[in-house]
């Protein structure tokens, strides 16, 4: 994304622009690719609690004339949206509940959160789109058009609260009401959904390559891709998607380039950051196990929760390609950040401690 | 004989209301007939995930239409009473989550309707029915400890992280929490309390509370929420109890240890273990290898228990809740008595009333000007107890 091309663009360098969850791992760097792209009026809208050290820092770095607002509150409260929402032309909406393993938790911060936002967003006839920031976990990943390959076409799960998961069932509901504003009310909504985002700060190995709940890490992705997006790769696509126009209705998928299997990220990581003992546990023994998992958790009435399941299985540990076409084509996108060069960050960033697995 | 269905009703969708639906679909012999939250959001997705035929955001319209036998109120503590109030005079039974209401007079108060109008009411002090608080129950009725209680001891402990709930609370002053008399603790302790409201013999007991806020929490700027209690209750036939909460201390406890005049009983909520502890010593040496080998004896016994009661499907993290609602549906079919004695319902809120009064107080102490006239100290420093 060049510096100069405002034209190309859906609004002027100074017009509002909202960020949610402006402190996060990838709203603090949203705010930063904005700034540099040359816009000049942003919103940043935090919670009462959050470390404010980064927005301040960008805000406090050059002589350019630009209005870095933050705003505090909670988007459970409808006033604090239409606060954030005045007079806004792009909203970029990051916030989201996340780590939270109750369903109702969950959905309350990304769900109702969403709906308050969209409701104040209405009230703004200057607005020009709303962006609203999902992930893969929204998929199926089966009874795919091409067998092996995740991209926009695939079918989104319909049956959610069949998961085990509560940040998917949570971010499955908040895309079908996005949508759903969108054809009712006519917001001009793009849905970006990113792989795995990945970067100094991150603080965990992705759960697709394995996890170690159980005292040993257990390696699940063996020879699979790991969607991976490098945090600065992905922040431009954030960003290109926000602004480029003729996109309105759009979903996107944001994944890098050339990515590495997990048993080459695994390895990478373990020689290069930390060593540790992993055990791997094959493809058909992996679903197996998420199957007798989940009879149990049928069985038992809920003795164990449906933790793991085939479901949950097919989305993180079945094997899929994934495709970055529709991005390239469409926003012309492409990683600034190559996956041998992020890596390389990443895993210095992990040795000195900024991040951890 | 078979008895009717039960018709029941969530009102409060949040978290709690969860475990509440997984717990009744358990139970034969009820349906739950419709949720309610003033957030049709909230209680759409309650009726999706269990799945439930009627969702509403209007308690008014969940009453008129769905019609339940009983209502289970999960809603925040301030609502509780107005709710059940409500529920009540349309002729609905009601449970109603801890802590049941923000004060004894609002206790009072619906005990009071419910007994009027014939109707059966329960907290939702479900940790009392896990499967070691009933044995630890059958033991003390069994006379284990040798006639009534001399003097229990209740930890119930909290950690405070910056994630979920506790993260939530601390980042936002307008958070419902912060509005409740006791804060925090009131939202929390009643477990705790509760424990030995239910084996307290007196009526009117005294209460000595200290509170503060934790280093660590004055360090991320906060200080209103106080989140370290010390109690001491004394009542008037001179049985006492001590009871800790805690954010800061490790492990964070949930035990309760109740001694009579001769033995006495120790229940671990969190390893679910029961150790019947013997008032009598053995001679000389034996004392320091026989008891440690009794002991180690118990906790394998205690294992056993667990697996079997895992292996029997009958294990889950709210079992207890379980056993408490399926107790009050038996009451309610049967008309007998309520699994909570409502005796135990009002001396735990008169407790947990002095406790915060008496915190309230004494910040308000803290923080009254160097002006202050002797009276109104005076008027602060009245409030020690609930009785004199």
């Amino acid at each position: 994304m060049g510096h100069t091309e405002h034209n190309d663009f859906i609004i002027g360098p100074d017009d509002l622009i909202l960020v949610t969850g402006a402190t996060g791992f990838v709203g603090c760097k949203l705010v930063k690719r904005l700034l540099d792209r040359g816009f000049r009026n942003l919103r940043c809208f935090v919670r009462e609690s959050s470390n404010l050290n980064g927005i301040e820092a960008l805000s406090a770095t050059d002589g350019m004339q630009r209005r870095i607002e933050v705003v505090k509150g909670n988007l459970l409260s409808s006033e604090d949206c239409l606060t954030a929402a005045k007079d806004v032309r792009v909203v970029f909406h990051l916030a989201a509940g996340t780590g939270e393993k109750s369903f109702p938790d969950a959905f309350m911060n990304s769900v109702v959160t969403t709906r308050n936002l969209l409701d104040a967003s209405l009230r703004q006839r200057s607005l020009r789109r709303f962006l609203n920031m999902s992930s893969f976990v929204v998929y199926t990943n089966r009874d795919k058009p091409q067998r092996m390959l995740l991209d926009e076409s695939c079918p989104v799960d319909t049956h959610p609260e069949r998961r085990g998961d509560a940040y998917s069932f949570a971010k499955i509901k908040q895309d079908e009401l996005v949508v759903d504003y969108g054809k009712r009310y006519g917001i001009p909504y793009v849905i970006v959904r990113p792989g795995y985002i990945y970067g100094p700060g991150k603080k965990a190995i992705s759960g697709r390559v394995g996890i170690d709940t159980f005292g040993i890490f257990l390696h699940l992705g063996g020879a699979n891709k790991i969607p991976f997006t490098y945090i600065d790769n992905c922040t431009q696509a954030i960003a290109l998607a926000g602004l480029t126009p003729g996109v309105d209705g759009e979903v996107f998928n944001v994944v890098d380039d050339e990515l590495p299997s997990s048993r080459r990220f695994l390895r990478e990581y373990k020689r290069k950051v930390r060593s540790f003992k992993s055990v791997y546990v094959p493809h058909a023994l992996s679903y197996a196990l998420c199957y007798l998992w989940e009879k149990y958790s049928d069985w038992s009435e809920g003795q164990l929760p449906p933790t793991f399941n085939p479901t949950d299985w097919n989305i993180t540990w079945k094997k899929t390609y994934y495709s970055n076409q529709k991005i390239k084509s469409k926003l012309r996108w492409s990683p600034e950040v190559t996956t041998a060069e992020g890596l390389e960050r990443f895993f210095e960033a992990c040795r000195n401690g900024a991040s951890r697995a | 004989m078979e008895l009717p269905v039960l018709k029941v009703a969530i009102v409060g969708c949040g978290k709690i209301a969860d475990a509440h639906a997984s717990q009744i679909k358990r139970i034969k012999g009820c349906e739950i007939v419709g949720v309610c939250d003033r957030e049709p959001l909230m209680a759409q997705q309650l009726s999706e995930r269990f799945p439930i035929k009627q969702s509403f955001g209007d308690l008014t319209e969940l009453l008129s239409e769905a019609r339940p036998d009983v209502v289970h109120i999960t809603t925040p503590p301030q609502s509780h009473y107005e709710i059940a109030k409500l529920c009540l005079e349309r002729g609905s039974h009601v449970y109603v989550e801890k802590p049941f209401t923000v004060n004894a007079d609002q206790a009072q108060e619906l005990i009071g309707i419910a007994t009027e109008s014939g109707l059966k009411l329960t907290v939702g002090h479900d940790d009392q029915f896990t499967h070691v608080a009933r044995r630890l129950r059958l033991a003390v009725q069994n006379g284990f400890l040798g006639g009534g209680p001399v003097h229990m001891d209740s930890y119930f402990c909290y950690e405070i992280s910056r994630s979920g709930y506790s993260g939530a609370l601390l980042g936002d002053k307008r958070h419902w929490v912060r509005k409740l008399p006791g804060k925090l603790l009131q939202n929390i302790i009643s477990h705790g309390i509760a424990r030995i409201a239910e084996f307290l013999p007196g009526e009117s007991p005294q209460v000595i509370a200290y509170g503060f806020v934790s280093p660590l929490l004055r360090s991320l700027g906060e200080t209103e929420i106080i989140d370290e209690l010390r109690v001491i209750i004394c009542d008037d036939e001179r049985n006492t109890a001590y009871f800790t909460f805690s954010s800061q201390m490790r492990p964070d406890l949930h035990e309760f240890r109740i001694f009579g005049s001769k033995n006495g009983l120790a229940l671990d909520q969190d390893h679910e273990t029961l150790l019947k502890l013997r008032g009598t010593a053995y001679k000389s040496y034996l004392e320091k290898f026989v008891p440690p080998l009794n002991l180690a004896q118990q906790y394998v016994g205690n294992i056993l228990t667990n697996a079997r009661s895992f292996l029997a499907r009958d294990f889950q993290m709210k079992s207890g809740m379980k056993y408490l609602i399926e107790s009050f549906y038996t009451s309610i079919l049967q008309d007998g008595p309520p699994p909570i004695p409502y005796r135990e319902i009002l001396l735990a809120a008169r407790i947990m009333d002095a406790i915060f009064a008496q915190l309230n107080a004494t910040r308000l102490r803290a923080e009254l000007p160097e002006t202050t006239n002797s009276a109104e100290i005076g008027a602060l420093e009245s409030i020690p107890g609930i009785h004199e």
